[in-house]
């Protein structure tokens, strides 16, 4: 067990993360809008964290970083993320259509361009030296755990109250619902504010957790790759982004040690395994829009029989990595 | 500024806007019939400019599948351009057939298709990885092969410096969108798609074969987006494949502006946002790339519908 | 006062004016029944009073209040409740989640009270669950509240739409062709229905209909547009023998 968490232990809590911004895609997804802004309120946050705990909270070298004022980084990226995705929001989510979509685009990318130039976010080098909370990597557990299980939770309530039957019925019909009294514009910006604070706050501890922090942190392809984690793991249902998001982070993992068991495949097919994962991902994309609309685990599936969920939960992607 | 500079940048302006006009005439063609953002786009430009490379017989590098390969022939530059251009509008053919056809045959939410395109465009960029390595190309200097001078000077004292290569980008730009405009407006099959792009049904019911003006857009599309990456890549060198990207979504912040789905806003859009970044003065010179999205930003804001947009009516 | 007024009312798409200064009252518990041929402009008067789409001249009142500028949800609270020609349910939602969710305006919780299932809210949810199934049962359609809408036969989603409309808890309902696709013992039917709810939950209807019979065995008074005019106005006895109408009609056929 020991061994297991010394070799695993990052990549769990990175699979962790995962999970929680397949989530913050999954919210604005709800109510039918789809937004790439997840890695720019993702990168955010980090810089928010990254600068607040080497200036502000600076702690001697090496010692020990208080738990409180992580948990104030992540306070303070979650209230800046909101306030900046009802800036971004409410423009363009006034308008129907893929105006969101452009946006939020946008938005990632002068995140990028402005982190690279001002002299606060450490231009094109970054921050370095972010102090540790933790004593070893999987004790970032003791944070993300519980903030996966909490959002998660919120997921579940959410989709089960009026506010989240208001999404959804925006993402089946804008003009009816408007018709049937549901304020689009209001829960569109809603939805995309919750997502927002999610991923702010996901980007805090990550901060934290990968020591260093940069441009790199929220990108485009970022986007893209959370944006994999609804429409692979299911974008009807809290729990498909969740599983999406453990499952494909994992992936290159499993890929990778698929590809160095000896004589399980031909050298080229072993290769094309630990350096392609990219092109599997873009393809993945591609069949689970064509195949399965819906991504892999949708409400159906509780509903007929609850222990399935465990066969399919599992048995599917494989499946699918064979296809790819 | 003064003046000469001024003059100076509104010439790279100009090129660099010529280059994203033809870019975003792209997206705007497959938009006007669609009525999606086709983000693999990007990609094809990128693609466009390596089957150029590859078509000059040039050696690939030192990383990737196809390290130190190179085809057994090489073509002449403007050759090489053409048939890049064709290969890329073949690619993005085959894109339509694979990832668009299918979901728009079952009536899929246009969100699906567009979700669709960024994956072809993932792994196109990948492929491209996987092949040829992540490293900068630059084509074989064009201007010393023909006998051109690398550059022309205006004026006396303080000349004006136009980098020959800049006067042939803003040229077959210019080329590109006469003939695509006299394309749309005045052949048959550019009247059609007019129709199809104002009411797909009744199109279909007048014998239109939608289905073929559909692979003939998506066709158009990747040829002028791949002679666009060629273009770009003559200029400042293949970056890597990542190089469309960028492009890409800059190209969304053009065709907003201009209008979505308007052809002359694309090229108005473009070269505003060319000359735009092009006269970002020396100190803020790093925030240049932040240009396109913030007018984009602003648009939103003030004129959704873009400069020559028109308002969609919507059916209810 | 009127319980809905339009008042010159002007909508243009382009250089087509497709209602061209209408005007009209709706009284209080009437049925008030729109007809006309195919693209007179029935369905964008509709959306003139929902405001699915702005008006380019006049007004519609409410009660009173003025209507126009006003968003479609503002509409739906002030009490105008609407089904679509087109059929425009949450398709892939249950036929009970289609109901519920009209129930919106009449509900409070927010985001606390929904995450933390404050009494408040599960107050709320049986509220709005009980008032869902009551009005499935008055549509015939409780046995299927969990089936999907889109599974619904042509019929069974027509009364669905209703049954979402009346959960809005409207003063006025729109039906835009609710007989549509019906044969004529359905259509008779329907005419009971309309009636029965009108008597039933204190409601003005206006109604757009092109099956003739349906429209004059139900209708107290008729309008008739043609290519976005108004050329009739009155109880359905008049209207049927008004020049203009026959000739609207006969010159379509």
């Amino acid at each position: 067990m020991e061994d297991f968490i010394k070799q695993y232990g990052f990549l769990i809590i990175q699979m962790t993360f995962a999970a929680m911004l397949g989530l913050s895609m999954y919210l604005p997804l709800m109510a039918g809008q789809l937004s790439l802004a997840s890695a720019g309120f993702y990168a955010i946050g980090g810089y928010i964290a990254a600068v607040m705990s080497t200036t502000v909270f600076a702690v001697p070298r090496g010692a020990p970083f208080p738990i409180e004022h992580l948990l104030m980084e992540m306070l303070v990226a979650g209230v800046v993320s909101a306030i900046l995705a009802v800036i971004v929001g409410v423009p363009s989510l006034r308008l129907r259509g893929i105006y969101l979509a452009l946006a939020t685009i946008a938005l990632v990318e002068i995140v990028r361009v402005v982190s690279l130039n001002l002299e606060i976010t450490g231009g094109a080098i970054g921050i370095f030296g972010i102090p540790q909370p933790f004593n070893d990597k999987f004790s970032y557990g003791y944070i993300a755990f519980p903030m996966l299980l909490i959002s998660a939770f919120f997921a579940y309530r959410l989709e089960r109250s009026r506010i989240g039957r208001a999404f959804v019925s925006i993402r089946e019909d804008e003009l009816a619902a408007a018709a049937m009294g549901v304020n689009p514009t209001y829960y569109k910006v809603l939805s995309f504010v919750m997502g927002a604070v999610l991923a702010g706050m996901v980007g805090a501890v990550s901060a934290h957790f990968l020591n260093t922090w940069n441009s790199r942190q929220g990108t485009f392809d970022a986007s893209v790759l959370y944006l994999a984690f609804v429409i692979i793991g299911g974008s009807r249902t809290f729990v498909g982004p969740i599983m999406g998001g453990l499952l494909l982070t994992a992936l290159p993992e499993v890929l990778r040690a698929l590809a160095n068991t000896p004589d399980l495949f031909a050298a080229p097919v072993a290769k094309f395994l630990s350096d392609g994962r990219w092109i599997v991902y873009g393809v993945l994309i591609v069949i689970g829009t064509i195949f399965f609309p819906q991504g892999l685990i949708t409400p159906s599936l509780f509903k007929w029989r609850p222990l399935k969920r465990w066969g399919l939960g599992r048995a599917k992607p494989a499946l699918k990595e064979e296809t790819a | 500024m003064d003046f000469n500079v001024l003059i100076q940048n509104v010439f790279n302006g100009l090129a660099v806007g010529g280059v994203y006009a033809i870019f975003a005439l792209g997206y705007t063609l497959v938009f006007s019939i669609l009525g999606i953002i086709n983000f693999a786009h990007g990609a094809v430009f990128t693609l466009g400019a390596y089957f150029t490379y590859a078509f000059l017989g040039a050696r690939f590098g030192f990383n990737g599948l196809l390290a130190n390969q190179q085809l057994p022939f090489g073509v002449p530059f403007p050759l090489a351009t053409l048939f890049g251009g064709l290969a890329a509008g073949v690619i993005s053919v085959l894109i339509e057939r694979v990832a668009f056809r299918p979901l728009r045959n079952r009536g899929a939410d246009p969100l699906l298709t567009l979700v669709s395109s960024l994956g072809v465009a993932v792994a196109i960029v990948n492929v491209i990885q996987y092949l040829v390595g992540a490293e900068a190309y630059s084509y074989p200097s064009l201007t010393i092969s023909l006998g051109i001078p690398p550059s022309v000077m205006l004026g006396g004292e303080r000349p004006i410096v136009i980098r020959t290569v800049q006067i042939i980008i803003f040229s077959v730009s210019m080329v590109v969108l006469v003939l695509l405009t006299y394309f749309i407006n005045y052949t048959k099959v550019g009247k059609a798609l007019q129709a199809v792009a104002e009411d797909q049904i009744t199109s279909r019911l007048l014998g239109i074969n939608t289905d073929r003006l559909i692979v003939v857009t998506f066709f158009v599309s990747g040829f002028v987006g791949g002679i666009a990456g060629t273009l770009v890549g003559l200029s400042v060198s293949i970056t890597g494949p990542y190089f469309g990207i960028a492009f890409g979504l800059k190209g969304l912040a053009v065709i907003v502006l201009g209008g979505l789905g308007s052809v002359p806003g694309a090229v108005l859009g473009g070269l505003v946002i060319g000359l735009g970044e092009a006269l970002v003065p020396a100190q803020y010179v790093g925030y240049k790339d932040a240009i396109a999205f913030a007018v984009l930003f602003i648009v939103l804001l003030v004129r959704p519908r873009g400069i020559l947009g028109r308002t969609l009516v919507q059916k209810v | 006062m009127s319980m809905l007024e339009a008042v010159r009312v002007t909508r243009n798409f382009g250089g087509l004016c497709a209602v061209n200064a209408v005007s009209f009252a709706v009284e209080q518990g009437e049925i008030f029944g729109l007809i006309g041929p195919n693209g007179a402009g029935k369905t964008t008067l509709f959306n003139l009073v929902t405001g699915l789409t702005e008006v380019s001249d006049g007004v519609v009142n409410f009660q009173g209040a003025r209507l126009s500028g006003l968003k479609p949800h503002q509409i739906a609270a002030k009490g105008i409740a609407r089904t679509f020609q087109n059929i425009r349910l949450f398709a892939n939602l249950s036929a009970l989640e289609n109901v519920m969710i009209s129930q919106h305006i009449h509900t409070r919780a927010n985001v606390f009270d929904s995450i933390l299932g404050t009494p408040r809210m599960r107050r709320e949810e049986k509220m709005v669950r009980e008032k869902a199934m009551s009005l499935l049962e008055l549509v015939g359609l409780a046995d299927r509240a969990d089936d999907q809408a889109r599974n619904f036969s042509y019929g069974d989603q027509r009364r669905l739409e209703i049954a979402r409309a009346l959960a809005l808890e409207p003063t006025m309902l729109l039906l835009d062709e609710p007989g549509a696709g019906m044969n004529t013992n359905e259509k008779a039917a329907l005419s009971d229905f309309i009636r029965q709810i009108r008597q039933q939950f204190d409601l003005t209807i206006l109604l757009i209909e092109h099956h003739v019979p349906l429209v004059m065995g139900l209708c107290d008074r008729i309008a008739v547009l043609h290519f976005g005019q108004l050329i009739a106005l009155g109880v359905p006895q008049d209207v049927q023998r008004d020049p203009a109408v026959i000739e609207a009609y006969l010159g379509d056929t």
